[in-house]
């Protein structure tokens, strides 16, 4: 059966950058947070807010669900997040529509009409 | 004094967003503060506030309807103020209130006019709230639908 993913795109540039810091590991929001600012050479910073207005949405749409994934001595009030395979999908149709952008934007760029 | 205040910030928050975040959000408040200070944090909190209670706990609405009862009681009192004034424009013909008297038809025309504006934007209002609702609930069901096919 092959999903529709198109009700769920354009992604917002937060929910863009939060798919993709998961998609390589589960992580917890402090960890969310210094992916995406290792990803952007801290280009984008995400504060508490904006991270969990997002992660509250992607979850209750199931692009991302909580993990029981745990580490030792972890802070009790620590919680991870990974993407479902849901998730994975949205986010590769995301980075699949990026590239059509990019794309365009090439052939755009190298041969520039001129006015007449 | 920061962490404080952003527990306070945190603690004001709508309680479903509270209980699942406020813990972890203090965490972090706890973490990053240490190395580059709380003031953004703060910043960040407030505008979260202000994001949970207007735009995700449905509070707009309220605020909807308190600046369209605002416009309602306004326009009666305009209202009011020129039938009053139309009322006794024979009565008190030295005041300068009375010497420019307001026709019937044109009291009635204003009064039509913002009675109608009133009703345009609450249904305006009313068919914008059912399509965001709509489409929303459409679009989370359809992705936990996926979500749990795909399981």
């Amino acid at each position: 059966m092959t999903e529709d993913f198109s009700p769920f795109l354009p992604l917002s540039p937060a929910a863009l950058h939060i798919l993709l810091s998961l998609a390589g590991e589960d992580r917890h929001g402090y960890g969310i947070m210094q992916e995406i600012a290792r990803q952007s050479e801290g280009q984008y910073k995400l504060g508490p807010g904006t991270l969990y207005d997002n992660l509250q949405k992607l979850m209750i749409q199931g692009i991302v669900e909580e993990s029981p994934h745990r580490a030792v001595n972890d802070d009790p009030r620590r919680r991870y997040y990974r993407l479902t395979r849901f998730g994975r999908g949205v986010l590769a149709a995301e980075i699949a529509r990026l590239e059509g952008v990019v794309r365009e934007a090439r052939v755009h760029l190298r041969s520039p009409r001129r006015a007449t | 004094m920061t962490r404080t205040l952003y527990r306070w910030l945190l603690w004001l928050h709508p309680p479903v967003f509270r209980r699942q975040f406020a813990g972890e959000m203090l965490w972090i408040f706890d973490e990053v503060s240490e190395t580059e200070g709380g003031r953004l944090l703060l910043f960040d909190g407030l505008a979260s506030l202000a994001r949970q209670w207007l735009l995700r706990s449905g509070s707009w609405k309220v605020a909807a309807a308190l600046i369209l009862g605002l416009m309602q009681v306004s326009a009666g009192g305009l209202a009011l103020d020129l039938i009053r004034r139309h009322s006794f424009a024979h009565i008190a013909v030295s005041t300068p209130v009375a010497r420019m008297p307001i026709n019937l038809a044109t009291l009635i025309v204003i009064a039509i006019s913002l009675v109608g504006c009133i009703a345009v934007a609450v249904i305006g209002l009313a068919q914008w709230v059912h399509h965001f609702s709509t489409r929303r609930i459409r679009v989370s069901r359809r992705g936990r639908l996926c979500s749990n096919s795909a399981r």
